[in-house]
């Protein structure tokens, strides 16, 4: 149930430590498939991670959706403003219980077989079979019996999608879903052909001869760990569109200070994420600096479990009150665009007419120690004076991390005299330490996985599994039971502003700032692409200038 | 032995004197020859006479020491370091946990001009009233749409530019549909303008406020108009600004400056400058020192104390329980450091965030004896069988008295040396653990953990890493020196040139 697509500051990872041996390394495999792929147009690029599962129906991060959106076309995909075009679906009907897709004719696997309508439906059946336990299996919920399914209450061919010929797709709405169009180009939702799956088994998506691909390209090299390559896919019905030849990806590092000296020795084409120490680097070497709002919220969440020091109410409205965001984001964070976190649903999502924000506005959060004193007082009392009030504050192990949490460390004892204690864990140990609520406050960050505030709202609901904190809200949850069931927009969003306004009374989590990235990339590509949601950065449409 | 041999030698010349005297008396009275053919021989003996006051064995190991200038400087050098790390924090009392987040990442400086400003307000846009053209027909039309778009005139700040904000304004460009304003640290050339700070998307917009980030710095901002459809225009206007530390008044207040808005003001300085955070460098060096010497000379002291005693039992009694004793050591060499610490940490259960400070100090000692208790059995092995612990034997001398008197003493020298040597080692991987995260917890700082956090702006704030870089490797190579020093001194055998 775990998506952890985008959390945390990981991005920001810049420990020289030992990544530096690996890049060393690294170049040497890289240097032999330089000299013989200097023909082709060739863009090189490096992964922070090596991408953990290329399974669209099992894959949860970054990395792995960069390379996944790369080879592979859904029912539909977003272009760069975020608007819904065609892609396998070339047309379709939708109303409040379900929707009809009519696919391309011309839409092709990698093997040279056409994509049908039965691939989506085995994709979806499979991504909800509770033997492949798949952590976005939820995501399919809309579907109808997808929950029952994955639960394994009900058969998988009580699944509410046919195949109603080869080229015709029909859904039936679990209950209406305003949103539903959305999903379809989202990982999870991707086409997999039965035959070949079946085939391979465990082995499938293990490696470039274990995929298949109906995408603009292929993987042709997967080097676990050390590289990989994408070349132009000629089965792809809109191939002759794709300039590129060949996406290189020799390198895969985390340090951002490797990445910048690859970029500067023009070893790669694209930084995607500069650290906020390199920026200045960057702009003495004169790069040509981008700057891309990722729609990443970060927040720090509390802990509502038992005992909990944090379950106490006027602790958590003191914390809020302490905090300067202005200062935070300016001083700490530091990247310039950075914004501060105002609510749940960060600044750039719209909601009915313009942005969600604008049409349910919420006060700038400011500093305010006096009152931030008195809330303290009050909840000194209330946990009893004797113990000296001291918190977990779990983190991720990035220099961002380190700074934020020293930076409030200092501001909570000075200001609060409330002493915190700072868990810097590597992300995959943070991740299970919040699934088992090992910690008082958590400081983590959350990408949308599709266009509509729900993508936040809903993270806070009892049934959501990444409800780490544990915080349940009766009224909160039941408007966004009513935001999930309508497909009346307006009503939704009311819905939504409602259950947020709950949910800054009562203080479960304090958003901190919505992040934003500095970029640069070389002269001689353009038309890349940098996307909130899908695979990012997107080079399908890059042209490679001679 | 020196003092015994001078004894004998001025015992010597006595004898050799009064022989002659002797002679004389015997010449004299046989009277075989005139008295004035001799001359009394005035005595000059005592002049040559080569007299050394005698020296104890400490007096000529500091004699040693003190003629070696390597180990001098060495000495004098840890004794600045340690009075740095202990004394120097009440010379310069600033708390190293203090963060101004008014001067993050400063330079070293003696205290830096600032201006004191009233809370941030935000600054309401102006905008520029567009002059109505007069549209009658669509050529007219046509020519204002291609009437190529200028460049920005009269790009200046408004107001006086602190880090708190920095106002830009200039004059209207007809025809532009917004602009974009850059900020960069260098002058900006080949089209690279430096850091997109924001879009103006208004075409009569003619300020915008830059309050993101701002280092107390020279700054090029850059405009760049954007024509109807929204893309930026190939002109580009720069200015140069001249940004000033703001403070607010409650900083100012604190630090005891007048606190009236708009007076300039000297923030306290920083010799070695501040990091990210606004933390003093100077004051966190100290502090950190005092946690890694700390744990050196303790670290250091406690395991050779152990590994004597260890040591000395498997050399004295030998036979079995030197056996078990010295398997025993060699089990302990064996286990690997980060794991017995991990370990230790989870049985003293130290929590997330805590301090492993102290199952650093317990895994240092229990896994670094073991050096210690191999040289000093073998160096008791061999005192064992001489000369003179076996006449002290013979006389009945036991076992405590014969360890005390005879055989301590004369490993004394095997013992400091590896103590200055263990201090060092100690010190360094103290320093690595805070380095990869294992040290000390935040607030408290040490070294080691001082360069982890400054590795990242490496490229950028190099002083921010060399200071505890070359603390470190002062500490490391002047302990080694002052070791080395000592074994050339305490064990003139030993002595490695001459």
């Amino acid at each position: 149930m775990m998506t952890s697509k985008k959390m945390g500051i990981d991005f920001f990872s810049f420990g020289v430590k030992l990544t530096l041996g690996v890049a060393l390394s690294l170049s040497f495999v890289s240097e032999s498939s330089f000299a013989n792929t200097k023909a082709p147009k060739t863009l090189t690029y490096a992964l922070l991670t090596e991408p953990p599962n290329l399974d669209s129906s099992q894959a949860t991060d970054s990395e792995s959706f960069f390379i996944v959106g790369h080879t592979m076309a859904g029912l539909t995909r977003y272009d760069d403003k975020g608007n819904i075009l065609p892609a396998v679906a070339e047309k379709w009907e939708i109303n409040d219980k379900g929707a009809t897709f009519y696919l391309r004719k011309d839409a092709k696997w990698s093997d040279g077989k056409p994509v049908q309508a039965q691939d989506f439906v085995f994709a979806w059946k499979r991504a909800l079979d509770p033997k492949i336990a798949s952590e976005y299996a939820f995501i399919l919920y809309h579907i109808k019996n997808g929950e029952q399914i994955n639960q394994g209450k009900l058969p998988l061919s009580q699944l509410g999608a046919v195949a109603k010929d080869p080229h015709t797709l029909v859904v039936t709405f679990e209950k209406p879903c305003g949103y539903f169009l959305g999903l379809t180009s989202f990982a999870t939702y991707l086409p997999l052909r039965e035959d070949f799956v079946t085939q391979k088994k465990d082995k499938y998506a293990s490696s470039p001869e274990n995929m298949l691909y109906n995408g603009p390209f292929k993987l042709t090299k997967w080097i676990h760990g050390a590289s990989l390559r994408l070349e132009k896919n000629d089965k792809y019905w809109a191939q002759d569109q794709i300039q590129l030849d060949v996406i290189d990806i020799p390198y895969i590092t985390p340090d951002a200070n490797a990445r910048f000296n690859l970029f500067k020795t023009q070893k790669i084409d694209l930084i995607q994420a500069l650290s906020k120490e390199s920026l200045a680097n960057a702009q003495r070497e004169k790069f040509k600096l981008k700057k891309f709002s990722d729609g990443t919220l970060f927040y720090m969440q509390f802990n509502f479990k038992k005992g909990r020091p944090t379950a106490n109410k006027n602790l958590r409205l003191a914390i809020r009150s302490v905090i300067n965001p202005t200062e935070f984001v300016s001083r700490v964070v530091s990247i310039p665009g950075t914004q501060v976190g105002v609510g749940l649903v960060p600044s750039w999502m719209k909601g009915n007419q313009q942005s969600f924000r604008k049409e349910n506005p919420i006060p700038v959060p400011k500093q305010n120690l006096a009152a931030a004193k008195e809330y303290m007082a009050k909840a000194r009392k209330e946990l009893g004076q004797t113990t000296p009030i001291s918190l977990v504050w779990l983190t991720g192990d990035t220099a961002l991390a380190a700074s934020e949490a020293e930076y409030f460390q200092n501001l909570f004892k000075t200001a609060l005299g409330v002493d915190l204690k700072i868990d810097k864990q590597i992300f995959k140990q943070r991740l299970s330490k919040m699934r088992s609520g090992d910690f008082d406050i958590v400081s983590a960050g959350w990408g949308p996985d599709y266009a509509d505030p729900m993508t936040f709202v809903d993270l806070f609901t009892s049934w959501n599994g990444n409800n780490h904190g544990a915080w349940f809200n009766d009224q909160y949850d039941k408007h966004v039971r009513n935001a999930m069931n309508s497909v009346d927009t307006k009503y939704r969003m009311t819905e939504m502003a409602a259950a947020e306004k709950i949910f800054m009374e009562e203080v479960p989590m304090i958003a901190t700032y919505e992040r934003t990235v500095m970029y640069t990339h070389s002269d001689r590509i353009e038309g890349v692409v940098r996307r909130v949601m899908g695979a990012d950065p997107d080079f399908t449409n890059v042209r490679i200038k001679e | 032995m020196d003092s015994l041999i001078h004894a004998f030698g001025l015992l010597a010349l006595d004898m050799e004197v009064s022989m002659q005297e002797e002679k004389e008396r015997v010449l004299t009275t046989q009277n075989e020859f005139s008295q004035d053919l001799f001359q009394k021989q005035v005595k000059s003996v005592q002049e040559n006479l080569i007299v050394r006051p005698s020296l104890s064995y400490w007096q000529d190991a500091l004699r040693r020491f003190a003629a070696n200038k390597q180990s001098l400087f060495a000495f004098y050098l840890t004794n600045i370091l340690i009075l740095f790390s202990f004394l120097g924090p009440f010379i310069w009392t600033r708390n190293p946990s203090h963060q101004d987040l008014n001067s993050p990442s400063m330079s070293p400086n003696m205290g830096k001009p600032a201006v004191v400003v009233d809370e941030l307000a935000p600054v309401i846009p102006l905008f520029a009233e567009i002059p109505v053209i007069s549209t009658t027909d669509e050529t007219s039309d046509l020519v204002t749409e291609e009437k190529a778009i200028g460049s920005v005139q009269n790009f200046k700040v408004i107001g006086f530019p602190t880090t708190q904000n920095v106002v830009l304004g200039w004059d209207y460009v007809p025809g532009a549909s917004g602009y974009v304003i850059y900020r960069n640290e260098v002058k900006p050339e080949d089209g690279a303008l430096g850091i997109p700070l924001g879009d103006v998307m208004e075409g009569n917009q003619i300020s915008f406020e830059d309050a993101q980030s701002l280092e107390a710095r020279d700054y090029f901002y850059a405009i760049v108009p954007k024509d109807a459809d929204g893309m930026e225009t190939t002109h580009n206007t720069v200015l140069k600004v001249q940004v000033m530390t703001a403070i607010s008044v409650d900083s100012a207040k604190s630090l005891g400056v007048s606190s009236e808005i708009g007076t300039h003001v000297r923030l306290s300085s920083s010799p070695l400058g501040t990091d990210s955070l606004g933390r003093d460098i100077l004051a966190r060096l100290m502090s950190g020192g005092k946690v890694s010497l700390f744990i050196g000379i303790f670290a250091a002291v406690l395991s050779i104390i152990f590994g004597i005693i260890l040591g000395g039992i498997a050399g004295f009694f030998g036979g079995l329980v030197d056996d078990m004793v010295m398997r025993f050591t060699d089990l302990i060499s064996g286990l690997p450091f980060l794991l017995c610490m991990i370990l230790l940490k989870v049985i003293l259960n130290v929590g997330p965030g805590e301090s492993g400070i102290t199952a650093l100090l317990i895994s240092l000692v229990i896994l670094s004896w073991t050096g210690t208790a191999r040289l000093v059995r073998g160096q008791i092995l061999q005192l064992r069988n001489s000369e003179f612990i076996q006449a002290a034997r013979m006389m009945g001398a036991k076992p405590g008295y014969l360890i005390v008197r005879h055989m301590l003493p004369n490993l004394i020298g095997v013992i400091l040396v590896t103590l200055t040597f263990q201090i060092p080692s100690a010190i360094f991987t103290e320093a690595f653990l805070s380095f990869i995260g294992l040290g000390v917890a935040s607030p408290a700082t040490s070294w080691g953990s001082m360069c982890n956090e400054a590795i990242q702006s490496l490229l950028t704030r190099p002083y921010e890493f060399f200071a505890p870089a070359v603390v470190i490797s002062l500490t490391v190579l002047s302990f080694n020196l002052l070791g080395d020093g000592l074994r050339d001194a305490l064990d003139p055998k030993l002595r490695s040139n001459e």
